[in-house]
């Protein structure tokens, strides 16, 4: 996974004030075969509380899968959990980092 | 006596659909198949197609209505496996035949609308027959309604739909193909696992071939509406002359040329098919087939 | 929704989102990854484990626990088709539905392949009392039509205990139970997230759900997790060293709000 480019406009999930541009990141499928395959690189098994997520990354609270974007994530966005069909929103965590939380 | 039953686990069915004549499909027919022009640009046609595909979704909900309904009332494990198989190819058929009402140009929001304004009386009531049955956890009965008269009926009606859809619309075509093999399965369950019930309960006879002769009443009713009515007279004119020899094709089933023949012929075939088969499965299986009435003329 | 080249999934609609992941066309193409060329739901060359006549005995019985949950499950997920308030649960239920039925035919015949004749009987006579009565106790909801307890009770209560009694139990398994029961846990994980996003969904249309729901969950606690500790005690995990099934299934009821 390399960061690619940058994303240089304004689009629709994004929630906070940040204007700087995004990094980009390709993504590539990493063996996740519970979504149909199309889905697959949007996805990663977590391997445990040492696992590093990456900035475009974010683990899914209901399943704990990792889901993954193909650009930096930041607070505001939103993201789809197709492994168990939940809307997660990328929150501002209170030590400074990203947290997720569930939409329904 | 769980063998004959082997065929009909989840295991075998996962081998035969998703990994077999179901791979590489869409909504179930090749992904690069659309409806034709014709069928989407005549307005005619298209309310055609639209009543008939609603007719196929209310089948198809009643099926899974009544399949997932058997689940929980079915006396053994193998059974309710092959139930739980049907249930998902029912959801699959609501789900096809709904899509194709999308293609047709029905706007999601009007899906319901649309069913409830072309739903034919005569098969909700029909319908309503089974899922009575369902509800009160008759297994036997239900499995007979379902397997036996529903798909029965399901299955001729396929196939007479799948051959005047070959040449014209082959995506029609493919999404029935898809179906038929399908209730080919619900069908063979019906009567082998039915079979020894029957023999079991003797009592319940009289009671289910009851069932039997309303329910045919009920299906020779919605043909005899659909068949002849004006509408359907002059949906087929209509379509002979937009649609030349040619592009009909030889669409003979049951040794009728069904691109040449006038309604009530059709009509006849059809239900005469069904219900010849009716007799045949329920014979095998140790029931008595009951003629129904005959339905007036539609209005 | 068809083609490989999609850039970026979390663009889609959230209504299209929806309607894409309750649709037998999902199921159909996530299912392809994981079930492919087993033999009744594991890797067909593992070869099985020399297990002593306790070890044996032990496994049977969980497996017999297991195979009235997922019974419970296949019941429950059928009978809920026929009160689902739209089409996209009545499809996503009936993928669940032959999910159940599949866990009960891969749990019936790991019985077989354990050396037992009759699984069936063997279930009957077997299996442990609690998670009878929590199979009881869903059904009765479902019977009762009641979309929402139900849904909490088989897809929040039962799923969820039966996601940490297979995960802890595929850490220790024999190598055929822990492929089993690894590819079933792919498939509760669309279960359960279904029934919290379902749930999610109509509490917030309607508060007043909230509550009701909060009154359902404490009735069902103890039976779960009485169910939870007598399949603890079947697999033969020690007490220090359960996994807290308070973890996950109180993450969950309080995404929900319902404490
Ligand atoms: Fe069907
Ligand atoms: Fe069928
Ligand atoms: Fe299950
Ligand atoms: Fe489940
Ligand atoms: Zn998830």
């Amino acid at each position: 996974m390399s960061s690619v480019d940058v994303d240089p406009g304004a689009d629709r999930t994004r929630g906070d004030a940040d204007e700087t541009p995004r990094r980009r990141y390709e993504l590539e499928d990493l063996g996740f075969d519970e979504v149909p395959k199309k889905y697959r690189k949007f996805y990663r098994r977590w391997n445990g509380p040492g696992d590093t997520i990456a900035p475009n990354e974010a683990l899914c609270p209901v399943c704990k899968v990792i889901i993954r974007s193909p650009r930096e994530l930041r607070a505001g966005d939103r993201l789809y959990c197709m492994a168990c069909m939940t809307r997660v929103r990328i929150v501002a965590g209170e030590n400074g980092g990203l947290e997720t939380e569930t939409l329904y | 006596m769980t063998n004959f039953l082997d065929a009909y686990s989840i295991q075998y069915w996962l081998e035969s659909c998703p990994q077999g004549y179901l791979m590489d499909t869409d909504y179930g027919h090749p992904a690069d198949e659309k409806e034709p022009a014709l069928v989407i640009e005549d307005p005619v046609l298209r309310d055609a197609a639209i009543r008939t595909t609603v007719q196929l979704v209310v089948g198809e909900r009643c099926a899974l209505a009544s399949s997932s309904g058997l689940v929980g009332c079915a006396p053994d494990a193998p059974s309710q496996c092959f139930l739980a198989t049907q249930t998902l190819d029912e959801a699959r058929h609501v789900e096809v035949f709904t899509q194709r009402l999308y293609d047709l140009g029905v706007k999601k929001k009007e899906l319901e609308d649309v069913i409830a304004r072309y739903a034919n009386p005569n098969l909700v009531k029909f319908a309503e027959i089974l899922l009575e049955k369902v509800d009160k956890k008759d297994f036997v009965a239900g499995v007979v309604g379902q397997n036996v008269v529903l798909e029965g009926m399901a299955f001729s009606v396929f196939e007479m739909m799948e051959t005047v859809n070959r040449d014209p619309n082959p995506k029609f075509a493919h999404t029935l193909t898809g179906t038929i093999a399908d209730e080919r399965r619900h069908v063979g369950f019906g009567e082998n696992r039915i079979g020894s019930l029957i023999r079991q309960y003797p009592e319940r006879k009289s009671e289910i071939e009851q069932m039997q002769k309303d329910m045919s009443y009920f299906m020779l009713a919605t043909f005899a509406d659909n068949f002849r009515s004006n509408e359907m007279q002059q949906e087929v004119e209509h379509a002979r002359d937009e649609l030349d020899a040619g592009a009909r094709g030889d669409a003979t089933w049951q040794g009728v040329n069904l691109a040449q023949a006038e309604p009530a012929e059709i009509e006849a075939v059809l239900s005469d098919t069904i219900l010849k088969d009716f007799q045949a499965r329920l014979g095998r299986i140790g029931l008595a087939y009951q003629t129904p009435a005959k339905p007036r003329v539609a209005a | 929704m068809s083609g490989s080249g999609i850039d970026d999934v979390h663009a889609l609609e959230p209504e299209d989102f929806i309607e894409e992941v309750h649709s037998f066309e999902h199921w159909f193409e996530a299912v392809e990854g994981y079930l492919k060329g087993l033999d009744h739901g594991h890797l067909p060359d593992v070869a099985e484990a020399l297990l002593t006549a306790e070890e044996r005995d032990r496994l049977i019985a969980t497996f017999c626990s297991y195979a009235v949950a997922e019974t419970a499950a296949l019941e429950a997920s059928s009978g809920l088709i026929a009160i689902a308030p739209n089409r996209h649960a009545k499809i996503f239920l009936s993928t669940q539905t032959v999910d159940e039925g599949r866990h009960v035919e891969v749990m019936l015949h790991r019985l077989r392949e354990l050396g037992v004749p009759d699984p069936e009987a063997e279930v009957e006579r077997r299996a442990g009392p609690s998670v009878r009565n929590l199979r009881k106790k869903i059904l009765q909801l479902v019977e009762a039509h009641e979309w929402d307890a139900a849904i909490f009770a088989q897809n929040v209560a039962l799923e969820t205990m039966e996601y940490t009694v297979f995960r802890a139990h595929a850490r220790t398994a024999d190598p055929i139970t822990r492929d089993l029961l690894e590819r079933v846990l792919r498939d509760e994980r669309r279960h359960i997230g279904f029934g919290e996003n379902e749930l999610g969904r109509r509490i917030r249309e309607d508060k007043k759900r909230r509550l009701w729901l909060g009154t359902v969950k404490s009735e069902l606690d103890s039976l779960v997790l009485q169910t939870f500790e007598e399949a603890m005690e079947e697999i033969g995990v020690p007490r220090w060293d359960r996994p807290s099934l308070g973890r996950d299934y109180l993450e969950t009821v309080n995404r929900l709000g319902l404490v």
